[in-house]
């Protein structure tokens, strides 16, 4: 099948910086506290789910991208209608856009509560989200072209999380990370069902997929991209394993910035405010990209131009942060996702593999005949 | 397209000005908190007794000593609040002390306030004062001026200088929640006018149930933490150097010694009992020696470092039983062995009554590397 809007060639990106976005969209907000629940399913062995999350990660881009290269120039929203037909394809992409509408709300709801709770606790909500979505229709007015540049600045800025782990290495105890193995497996599973919110953000190759200049290197790139993040969450999660005592951990909800308020710098009393501060650098790509997403899964189905489209998003994502207020209800919603996108990113894509093999094999023989 | 950027910049300009009146918290109309002591009031209530400190437009900043009793610790704020003209910020909150009446009584409470509150930083020093708080912060010492930035730097230099056990607010909350190792703190108390490290507290849950003095601190660091490089004094017993020594000796022969390595290994020999094997390793710089003692002679040296690790084997030995005899896990043998023996259906608390009747082992191996610039052939 034809793409319906065929890319123009200045539009296109290099294949290499799918490294920057597959990373920057998946190290998102919950780099400052995925601790808490994966400490709660998995103790100790915490780090055992994260390999094994990765490892399906993996697993899922592989597919996803042996799927966007049967069509070769379709992202995964004419992908759905090809192969489930107009209307239950568009239904499809009704619900992949309400994933990632979700995904772009709680990463910039999050991030407004750990400004409240941490920075400006009376600072009110709504005038961060306008802000911080402000700034998302600057950026995304400029294309995709921009949108990678900020990923791209991103993924290189966020290494200086782990320049900020070497304070708190300082009061380290190796022996919380003893006896390895002693959970059960199924609670290991459990961590990595729990990583799920922190690790989505790869799927963004379906989207962006119909924009690289050089396909045959994507698979390559992507894969890199997933090491670089793993890069990233690992060690941070080694570090805090370590740095707290068992039940501590459980019981602390932003661990990373907790274990930052501990670095005491000559020039910085408080580094965990300054990284909090930072975050905007790494929650931008996020939202770009997300809706990105959204903008082009809404494309498909009715042409609406950039620029009517984010400040149309916007207003609506500024509307529904008005009302959720506490963390419960954050919470709750998280969980809900934590479901969602588990099936969106690590089952779907198989599913919709299958099909696509089916559909090719069926034409095929059609030729024939 | 024109017109539309420039409103976004419009919009943008007014959203940034008015985002700055969102939250003022300008220095000069600020009282600082940097030093918080609590005391066990009547009943339920608790004391709070807090250095504050206000910045002046005119670079003169005072500190003030104020107290309150509440219910909560939030209140006691609130009411301090009532007594200063500016308003109370903890965020440069450097110590917090409690009256060794409230240790005693649990301190539970205020290590979960403390944590919960994402203002303090969990850098902050915890302590216990020797008798009460509230009349130890407010006794007008004659040479420090302000006595919360004093005790954070007392506090601080000698954690530094490992003179002293770490008691950073991360270390208290971290052995509190863990169920098999226990809290330590060091102890404060006003001695004349002068304010000086006069122990160290031990803890059972959020019990204080034991001190010791603080020659002692050394060497619950050292089992502890290990030491890098703390300087301590021993003192040995003067008549097995009779042999070696030119002059007269005498009786008790202190010495003084650097630490420029250690290497501390602990090692679980029996799951039963439990035993341990503790080991440390040191090699020390000879600082201080009774003039009589030759130290150029090998033999002498050799004398020495045994009489060295006997000394302190059994001064490590004493530590480790006092705190087995007050039942208070400070150096987490029970979290070693949770770590180690990966089979033991023991629960946490099992674990915990296990450690009075644990045995350990200890064994000092010490190396005289070198010794000053005089004295040695």
């Amino acid at each position: 099948m034809k793409s319906m809007n065929s890319i123009n060639s200045n539009h296109k990106i290099n294949a290499f910086l799918i490294v920057a976005i597959i990373s920057s969209n998946q190290v998102g907000v919950g780099v400052m506290g995925f601790q808490q629940q994966l400490y709660q399913n998995a103790k100790q062995d915490a780090w055992i789910s994260v390999i094994i999350s990765f490892v399906l990660a993996h697993l899922a881009v592989f597919i996803m991208i042996k799927t966007l290269e049967i069509y070769e120039t379709n992202d995964i929203y004419e992908i759905n209608q090809d192969i489930f037909g107009k209307l239950i394809g568009n239904l499809l992409n009704v619900l992949y856009i309400t994933y990632c509408g979700s995904i772009f709300f709680l990463i910039l709801k999050t991030y407004i509560e750990v400004i409240n709770t941490w920075v400006f606790y009376n600072l009110s909500p709504w005038f961060l989200s306008a802000t911080l979505l402000l700034l998302l229709i600057y950026a995304f007015t400029g294309n995709l072209k921009v949108i990678v540049g900020v990923s791209f600045f991103s993924f290189v800025i966020t290494f200086i999380w782990l320049f900020s782990l070497i304070p708190p290495l300082e009061y380290a105890e190796v022996q919380y990370l003893l006896p390895v193995f002693q959970n059960n497996f199924s609670d290991i599973l459990k961590g990595t069902y729990s990583m799920t919110f922190t690790i989505v953000g790869f799927e963004i190759i379906n989207i962006i997929y119909p924009y690289i200049k050089d396909k045959k290197k994507v698979n390559r790139y992507a894969h890199i991209g997933l090491l670089g993040t793993l890069l990233i969450y690992f060690p941070i999660l080694l570090v805090s394993l370590m740095y707290f005592s068992g039940e501590q951990l459980s019981k602390t909800i932003w661990a990373t910035l907790t274990m930052l308020s501990i670095v005491r710098l000559p020039f910085i009393e408080r580094i965990d405010i300054f990284m909090i501060c930072f975050g905007v650098v790494i929650i931008l790509p996020n939202l770009c990209l997300y809706a990105w997403a959204v903008y082009r899964g809404v494309n498909s189905m009715i042409k609406i131009s950039l620029s009517a489209f984010i400040w149309s998003f916007s207003a609506l994502m500024f509307i529904l942060t008005l009302f959720v207020q506490t963390l419960t209800q954050l919470n709750d919603i998280s969980r809900i996702f934590t479901h969602v996108g588990f099936f969106a990113v690590f089952v779907f894509p198989f599913f919709l593999y299958f099909l696509a093999l089916i559909k090719r094999k069926f034409r095929k023989t059609q030729v024939i005949q | 397209m024109m017109k539309k950027y420039k409103l976004i910049f419009i919009v943008f300009v007014f959203m940034t000005v008015l985002g700055g009146c969102a939250e003022q918290k300008i220095l000069e109309r600020l009282s600082l908190a940097t030093l918080i002591g609590y005391d066990g009031g009547e009943g339920e209530n608790i004391t709070a007794t807090a250095i504050i400190r206000q910045v002046n437009p005119e670079f003169e900043s005072n500190v003030e000593t104020l107290s309150a009793t509440a219910r909560t610790s939030k209140g006691t704020r609130e009411q301090v609040s009532a007594q200063v003209s500016k308003k109370v910020t903890v965020g440069q909150l450097r110590v917090v002390l409690f009256g060794e009446e409230l240790a005693t009584a649990g301190i539970r409470q205020s290590i979960y306030t403390l944590l919960m509150n994402p203002e303090i930083s969990n850098g902050i020093y915890l302590g216990v004062v020797e008798g009460e708080a509230k009349p130890f912060l407010e006794y007008q010492y004659e040479n420090i001026t302000d006595i919360s930035q004093h005790i954070f730097n007392l506090l601080e230099h000698n954690i530094e200088r490992e003179n002293s056990i770490s008691s950073t607010l991360h270390e208290i909350g971290r052995d509190y929640y863990s169920p098999t190792r226990q809290i330590v703190m060091p102890i404060i108390k006003r001695k004349e006018n002068v304010i000086e490290i006069t122990g160290v507290a031990f803890f059972r849950s959020e019990y204080m149930v034991g001190r010791l003095p603080a020659k002692d601190i050394f060497y619950v660091k050292m089992i502890r933490d290990g030491f890098e490089k703390g300087t301590f004094e021993l003192v040995l017993d003067g008549e097995n150097f009779e042999s070696v020594s030119t002059g007269e000796t005498p009786e008790e022969l202190a010495i003084a010694l650097d630490a420029i390595k250690t290497k501390k290994t602990i090692k679980l020999i029996d799951q039963n009992t439990p035993e341990y094997d503790l080991n440390f390793k040191i090699s020390v710089r000879l600082t201080e020696i009774d003039a009589s003692i030759h130290t150029g002679d090998k033999k002498t040296l050799e004398m020495l470092e045994k009489e060295i690790n006997k000394k302190m084997e059994s001064e490590l030995s004493r530590i480790i039983q006092f705190t087995q005899e007050i039942d208070s896990d400070v150096f987490g043998f029970g979290e070693h062995y949770e770590s180690r023996v990966s089979d033991s259906n023991l629960t946490h608390e099992e674990l915990a009554e296990m450690y009075s009747n644990m045995k350990v082992n200890v064994q000092v191996k010490s190396e005289i590397i070198r010794d000053g610039v005089f004295g040695m052939e």
